[in-house]
């Protein structure tokens, strides 16, 4: 690892010859730059350190998050039950709570009573079990962003939560995203494409949300029909009534468009059908046996198919599922794919060919390993390049994360922090679409989002925004030299990104402030929503 | 300058008046107040002249049945010997169906021919799920689960006529629905009050807002600096319509909850000419599995804020009405035949309202597939004989004069043969 200082060396000696106007990096802008990339922005001291370390070396240890110790934030894990919950056991009290209610349903009407208010406290224990679940699931979220060490890990957990995007508001996967967050989706953040694929392809939450689970060879009838039909006329009727038939395409749909070999990616009906059949059989069990994955074998089409020219002979049951998947994740298709969004998150919205091209030469390389695609993605000259910086417009959760990082705030475990950035547009894990949020400044920037994000910004540094406490007496000290006081915000919380004109008109409006407290909070708002800081 | 707004506003009712449009909204006793103005402003074309559109979403799958009730279908009092509501109650249009009472006060727009209902509309897709049904009524595109956008912000997209004012998609609540997702300029607000810069102190807002003006004219361009112009463009004009104060006209009630909230400040919009052309708002409440009630109880407190809020909201505008037009819509209907608990379960197919003076009202329009079991969806539900997006499309193509809507609705071809008919020609 000792040549990456001598290579971002050489990208900064780089630099001058094709910006001629521009100075190459100093150590402080490109400390700068990789903490608003790799990190949800700096906190107060963060550019220096990184700076002395030297920005390769950082970015490094942030490549191997196993390796940073981050006891803060492991302490403050313990606040957020839901990490130590069974995932079956949401799953069992959702489910009984809805059993119970049809079982209310069926007999209600004659037992005497209203049988609609008598079951309501079933009702509000489960909307208050899910709504406390969501209300952890996402403040966790916002937490770990805001107080982990380990912030590319953070980084790269959104960006695939985002990727294989589940709405936690459908059904089951209210009982199902937390465990989908923290098992399918985290471990395998930095690791292997092909892993996080199959772990996704295999959860719950997946299943269910693009309803795979239910998605079965035409005609297939389960066993244990049968054995209730020699029993039990009527009652079979009802369960072949209930019961899933026929295929379903859509995650065959969305794991070709989105997941893997996009849209341009060289796929037909014909192969949606294809991988539709190949993914027959794959369910979930029943809450009451723990509610993880299962293969259906009597749902299951054991016919040979053909997807993309590929044949898959009859009679492999699940294996043939896990051997797309393997050929999916080192299509080239999926590498360009997943490179250049992993580059639109990282460099810019429109990214450079060049930085593509690397990140999938990596790819191939190491046979998806995703920490060396990112490595190839933050060595590349496109990242480092002029065009590069403060180019992108940060989202809603970037925008709040970095703020409170940088006043050095401290959210408490209430949701109230992560509320706000629900109001910005970025509820997290409320995404409908399995297309997840979009990354470019036309989607997040208009009149409203503005507004809200200046609001947020000015009650954040009167240390009113909720969720969240800020100590700002050691980082900036209260003056009534108003030059000094914007001097140190834009130093200490800003890393310095204030232009002339945005000094200006902090002096100008700071002058006929008497209080320096609300003088400071004054300079810190304007800040903080002011244009500079909405990018990164 | 906000006097001569009001002028001509005034002006443009009274001269799509003197073109010779049904006077539809003078036949009010409400409208006693409207005094013409000299016929020399009767030319001079302004906000008030262009169309706006409300959509409200019932979410939860309205019981279409028990909001236009088929009292003349036989199968409707044999399915729901508890919760049909009985003839006698019902609140007679043409013999066939009628209002739910708790609407009541929707019946003088059915007489003047500003109210239209849409019956059997829905989705060709047969998902019994909220989340789905909801999804594709709201991407416009039933089946496809991968579309980003809305219809609406599409129409936004496509739409050329109409300039991009801050105003000009609004949804009122916390957050941006699916149905206005997309690249076009969309506003969600919560509170007409609050939109601004809160600082409780006017002096202090005043200052606030100056000091991110000068911040956002500044070095920045692109994309932030032109929202930045917008939002403080925004925040002025609302500040001069000053919604503080608003007060309705013609006596107007509004109901309270969330859909008069809503309305009130959709209603202030309108009349405060900040170049609204799509509204959305939605309400809750209407999943009703277990007791429903029929003349009285649950679905019918439900229809009464409906009702009154739409009722309130016709008087409040009064001769804007001309250019407005208020859909209701719901991601599907329930079960013909009641369940055992006194309430229904997902269906398909459900009713729609159309309410305003371009809408061609006073009849319920669609095609009657009848309760007949024979005739039902899956041999259980309404069948859908209106797919959502003729009638959406109707509405975008007549009312607020889209010129494409292949792209609004990509991979469906809206043709006029198969539009409703509730929008005059």
């Amino acid at each position: 690892m000792r040549f990456l200082p001598a290579l971002l060396m050489c990208t900064a000696l780089a630099a001058p010859a094709t910006h001629a106007q521009r100075p190459p990096l100093t150590p402080h802008d490109s400390a700068l730059h990789a903490l608003n990339r790799l990190a949800y922005g700096p906190r107060p001291g963060d550019v220096d350190r990184v700076a002395t370390l030297g920005v390769m070396s950082w970015i490094d240890a942030q490549l191997h998050p196993d390796r940073i110790p981050d006891p803060d934030v492991e302490r403050r894990e313990s606040a957020f039950p839901i990490l130590d919950e069974d995932p079956a056991s949401l799953a069992r009290a959702i489910a009984n709570v809805r059993q119970q209610r049809i079982a209310g349903r069926r007999d209600g009407s004659d037992g005497g009573g209203p049988p609609g208010r008598r079951l309501l406290p079933v009702d509000s224990q489960a909307t208050m079990r899910v709504r406390q679940t969501m209300d952890q699931l996402q403040q966790l979220a916002v937490m770990r962003a805001v107080r982990s060490e380990r912030q590319l890990q953070e980084v790269m957990v959104d960006f695939w939560t985002n990727h294989f995007n589940v709405f936690f508001g459908k059904g089951a996967d209210r009982a199902f995203t937390p465990s989908y967050i923290e098992r399918t989706i985290r471990p395998h953040a930095l690791g292997h494409f092909q892993d996080l694929l199959l772990a996704t392809a295999k959860s719950p939450a997946m299943l269910f949300y693009l309803d795979n689970w239910q998605s079965v060879t035409p005609g297939a009838e389960p066993p244990a029909l049968a054995r209730m039909a020699r029993i039990d006329d009527a009652r079979a009727e009802q369960m072949l009534a209930r019961m899933p038939h026929g295929l379903n395409e859509n995650y065959a749909r969305e794991l070709m468009e989105l997941h893997t070999l996009g849209v341009d990616g060289g796929y037909t009906q014909q192969d949606v059908i294809a991988v539709a059949r190949i993914f027959t059989g794959w369910s979930i069990e029943r809450p009451q046996q723990g509610g993880g994955f299962r293969f259906n074998d009597w749902a299951h089409d054991d016919g040979e198919k053909t997807v993309r020219g590929v044949r898959f002979p009859a009679g492999h049951s699940m294996d043939e599922g896990v051997r797309l998947l393997k050929l999916l994740a080192q299509d080239p298709a999926t590498m360009h794919h997943v490179s250049r969004q992993l580059c639109a998150r990282f460099v810019s919205d429109e990214p450079p060919d060049g930085c593509v091209d690397r990140a999938v030469a990596a790819w191939s390389r190491s046979e998806g390993d995703i920490a060396e695609v990112l490595r190839a993605i933050f060595q590349s000259p496109e990242f480092w390049s002029a065009q590069a910086l403060r180019a992108k417009v940060k989202t809603p959760l970037e925008f709040m994360v970095s703020a409170v990082r940088a006043v050095g705030g401290d959210p408490d475990t209430t949701p109230r922090l992560a509320q706000v950035i629900g109001r910005l547009g970025e509820p997290l894990y409320a995404q409908p679409s399995p297309a997840g949020y979009p990354e470019s400044q036309q989607d997040w920037v208009n009149s409203g989002a503005l507004l809200l994000r200046m609001n947020i910004a000015v009650a954040l540094a009167a240390g009113r925004l909720p969720g969240v406490s800020i100590a700002l007496d050691s980082l900036v000290p209260a003056t009534d030299d108003a030059n000094a006081l914007i001097a140190t915000v834009d130093v200490r919380l800003l890393g310095g990104i204030l232009t002339t004109h945005s000094d200006e008109v902090l002096r100008r409006e700071v002058g006929d402030v008497r209080d320096p407290v609300a003088a400071r909070a004054l300079v810190i708002g304007l800040a903080l929503g002011g244009p500079e800081f909405q990018r990164q | 300058m906000a006097v001569t707004r009001r002028v001509f506003v005034k002006s443009g009712g009274l001269a799509l008046f003197s073109l010779g449009l049904d006077p539809l909204f003078l036949e009010r006793a409400a409208y006693a107040l409207y005094r013409p103005l000299p016929p020399s402003s009767a030319l001079v074309r302004s906000d008030a002249d262009h169309p706006v559109l409300v959509c409200l979403f019932m979410r939860g799958a309205v019981d279409g049945l028990n909001m236009i009730v088929p009292h003349g279908d036989p199968f409707y009092y044999k399915e729901r010997p508890r919760i049909a509501v009985p003839a006698a109650d019902v609140v007679d249009l043409d013999g066939h169906f009628g209002l739910h009472p708790a609407l009541a006060a929707l019946k003088p727009f059915w007489d003047n021919k500003s109210l239209a209902a849409v019956h059997a509309v829905g989705s060709p897709d047969s998902t019994r799920s909220h989340f789905d049904a909801q999804d594709y009524m709201e991407t416009g595109t039933p089946g496809a689960k991968a579309t980003s956008d809305g219809w609406l912000n599409r129409y936004c997209q496509h739409d050329a006529e109409h300039a991009n004012t801050p105003f000009r998609a609004v949804a009122f609540g916390p957050e941006l629905p699916r149905i206005l997702a997309g690249s076009a300029p969309s506003l969600a607000i919560d509170d007409l009050q609050a939109f601004g810069l809160r600082v409780p102190q006017p002096g202090a807002r005043d200052k606030l807002t100056r000091a991110f003006e000068s911040l956002y004219q500044g070095a920045e361009t692109g994309l932030l600096a032109t929202s930045g112009r917008e939002s403080f463009e925004a925040v002025q004009r609302l500040q001069q319509a000053n919604p503080l104060r608003y007060q309705p006209d013609h006596g107007a009630e509004y109901p309270r909850g969330r859909i008069g909230h809503a309305l009130l400040q959709i209603a202030q919009l309108i009349k405060a000419d900040l170049g609204l052309r799509v509204a959305f708002l939605d309400s809750t409440g209407w999943d009703t599995h277990v007791n429903q009630g029929s003349s009285e109880g649950q679905l019918a407190g439900r229809l009464q804020e409906l009702g009154g809020a739409l009722a309130a909201f016709t008087t409040d505008l009064g001769e804007r009405m001309r250019s407005v037009v208020v859909l209701t819509m719901s991601e599907f209907g329930r079960t013909v035949r009641e369940n055992g608990n006194s309430g229904t379960d997902h269906g398909h197919a459900t009713a729609m309202l159309a309410l305003g003076g371009p809408v061609a009202g006073g009849r319920v329009r669609g095609v009657w597939p009848t309760l007949d079991p024979a005739a039902r969806f899956e041999g259980r539900d309404l069948a859908v004989t209106t797919d959502f997006r003729d009638l959406f499309g109707e509405i975008l193509m007549r009312h607020l004069g889209a010129a494409d809507l292949d792209a609004v609705f990509p991979g469906y071809t809206v043709g006029p043969e198969r539009y409703p008919g509730v929008i005059h020609t």
